[in-house]
């Protein structure tokens, strides 16, 4: 009877082993694209980056109403100075080199990257343009299970998962830029700068992953574990954070890569606490779920997210710091978003957007600031993209910009400095190395 | 292509004899392949370069489409860096495998698993259907003069 215990055990884990084998995974697969190489072809360091100019404008239209009336408006200013309404800027220029470093051990591989433009990651607090934005090692050793740590983008939403290169718009939806890219402040209120880089969806820590191919779908997961902090290389409190992620993907054809033709449905949830105040335990909790698709010529997506916790709030009166403006976090608050994207490639080598997303921030009446703290951000993104090869692109965007306060006495100045709001003209010119 | 011009014999003699132990025995060759095909050829993949894994059987695979799997005789000879292309588990396993069952010979340069073992601290595992001869290098230049040609995509 042991005999026979022992065998269906055995025959069991043989049976698991052989339908959930790992796979060297080829569709638009962050987890693995990100965090792995492939299996004995890796160099010992490939040198690659990229970089992204960009102009943008908005009619700067001044704030209507309120203690900032006459001045200019932070949501027409262009991110992260907020002092000007119209330019270029170098938005991203990241040079990294991942490979196996001892190529004959195809179970180890890693991943450095340092951002020098003008964004989020190199401004705020000591933030410099030289940040690392990477620094992670992989092992391979386990079936199953693979082993990442160190610096690296959290698994999580598609929008922020994916790889910056692919990215089809030139601005983040508002859901993702106020709710996923975390700003780091000291106080709740009054601050009139972060301390630190944004977040930018990375965290220090540990995630146990992989990937596995049943049939003609491949199903992906991560559990992570990490600091909470941000681009910190070092905690700020003893509380850390929690992610998971799950993805299933039906790859088409044998196209590669991170433009691979697929169909992906995914889910993920991020729980933490943060520091703010002088207090630590501040809840920060997100979760979402989504699903894309591309065939070639036909592209869409959509996803849905949650937040509870601790939420951004721009600045007071929507005034830039320069005028007096100061940022503020609702500490206790609710927020959901969700976006539609979709693409059609008119031409091989052109592609055709419209998106449409909305968040809904400050939803909970009983959390901070109560019910008249709820606004709705509405944001109609109409595109085009032209790739001059597989590394070079250009893509021009209009957005078509909309905030609300549906709780708000019809009479309060906040409807008049919330008109204020310009649609915002972008182009973006890239190239990957 | 069939004489192999000066530069590329003193590149192979020398990857010949660097690849061969000190002190060692001449080693006894690897048969000659039977064949009757009316193109022969030896590919090289000696590189570290991922992209030439990928190129060598690229190469391979358009050789027999252009002359057709029964009238071209294929060898691949992996030595040095280009050994990875044989490990067990490379990302180009299901493609190595389709060329071994349409009759492409793949071989492994002995010499540059030994040094490859004592860097591991174990031998390499290869795939399966791979052939070792005693030094790749050798291993071309027999193939060479009998008849072979050499191709180092």
């Amino acid at each position: 009877m042991k005999t026979i215990t022992q065998f269906n055990k055995t025959g069991l884990i043989l049976a698991i082993t052989t339908v959930l084998c790992s796979t060297q995974v080829q569709a638009a697969n962050w987890l693995m694209l990100q965090g792995t190489e492939k299996n004995d072809q890796a160099p010992r360091a490939k040198v690659w980056g990229f970089a992204q100019i960009d102009y943008q404008q908005t009619d700067d239209t001044k704030l209507k109403a309120g203690p900032g009336i006459g001045q200019s408006a932070a949501f027409n200013q262009l991110a992260p100075q907020l002092t000007n309404a119209s330019g270029f800027n170098i938005k991203r220029a990241r040079i990294g080199a991942r490979g196996a470093n001892f190529p004959l051990d195809k179970d180890v591989n890693y991943f450095l990257m340092m951002e020098f433009g003008n964004n989020g990651i190199t401004t705020g607090g000591k933030a410099s343009q030289g940040q690392l934005t990477d620094a992670s090692i992989t092992i391979n050793k386990i079936p199953g299970a693979r082993i990442r740590a160190g610096l690296f983008k959290t698994p999580g939403s598609e929008e922020s998962f994916k790889g910056i290169p692919v990215f089809n718009y030139v601005n983040f939806t508002n859901g993702t830029g106020r709710l996923l890219v975390e700003r780091f402040f000291t106080n709740s209120s009054g601050d009139t700068a972060r301390k630190s880089s944004v977040g930018a969806v990375r965290d220090t820590g540990v995630q146990i992953f992989d990937s596995f191919k049943t049939g003609e779908w491949e199903t992906s997961y991560a559990a992570m574990f990490g600091n909470g902090n941000g681009l910190a290389l070092q905690d700020n409190d003893n509380d850390k954070d929690t992610y998971l992620y799950l993805s299933t993907e039906k790859a088409f054809g044998k196209s590669k890569g991170p433009r691979s033709h697929s169909m992906k449905f995914y889910a993920w949830s991020h729980n933490g606490k943060r520091t703010i105040d002088g207090t630590s335990g501040h809840k920060l909790d997100r979760a979402g779920l989504g699903a894309t698709y591309f065939d070639g010529k036909y592209r869409a997506a959509a996803e849905y997210i949650t937040a509870d916790g601790m939420i951004y709030n721009g600045t007071t009166g929507a005034r830039t710091p320069a005028n007096g403006g100061t940022f503020s976090v609702l500490k206790d608050q609710k927020a959901d978003a969700y976006q539609i994207d979709l693409g059609y490639r008119v031409m091989p080598n052109m592609e055709l957007n419209a998106r449409y997303d909305v968040l809904n921030s400050a939803t909970d009446s009983n959390g901070d600031g109560g019910a008249t703290a709820k606004r709705v951000f509405t944001t109609t993104t109409l595109g085009a993209q032209y790739f001059f090869n597989k590394k070079t692109s250009v893509r021009l965007n209009y957005e078509i910009r909309n905030i609300d306060a549906p709780n708000t006495p019809a009479s309060s100045a906040v409807h008049t400095i919330l008109d204020s709001i310009d649609n915002r003209l972008s182009a973006q010119l890239m190239m990957v190395f | 292509m069939k004489k192999l011009n000066l530069v590329k014999l003193m590149g192979f003699m020398f990857a010949l004899f660097t690849s061969l132990p000190s002190n060692a025995a001449p080693q006894k060759e690897a048969p000659l392949p039977d064949t009757f095909a009316e193109h022969k050829i030896v590919l090289q993949i000696s590189d570290n370069n991922p992209f030439k894994q990928t190129l060598v059987l690229n190469v391979a695979g358009n050789l027999q489409r252009y002359y057709g799997a029964d009238n071209v005789d294929i060898e691949v000879v992996a030595f040095g860096p280009g050994l990875r292309l044989l490990f067990d588990g490379n990302v180009n396993t299901p493609r190595i495998k389709i060329l071994m069952d349409s009759g492409v010979r793949f071989s492994a340069c002995e010499n540059t698993i030994k040094n490859m073992a004592k860097k591991l601290g174990h031998r390499p595992e290869l795939q399966e259907g791979v052939t070792n001869v005693a030094a790749g290098a050798g291993r071309i230049l027999q193939l060479n003069a009998a008849g072979w040609q050499v191709l180092k995509p």
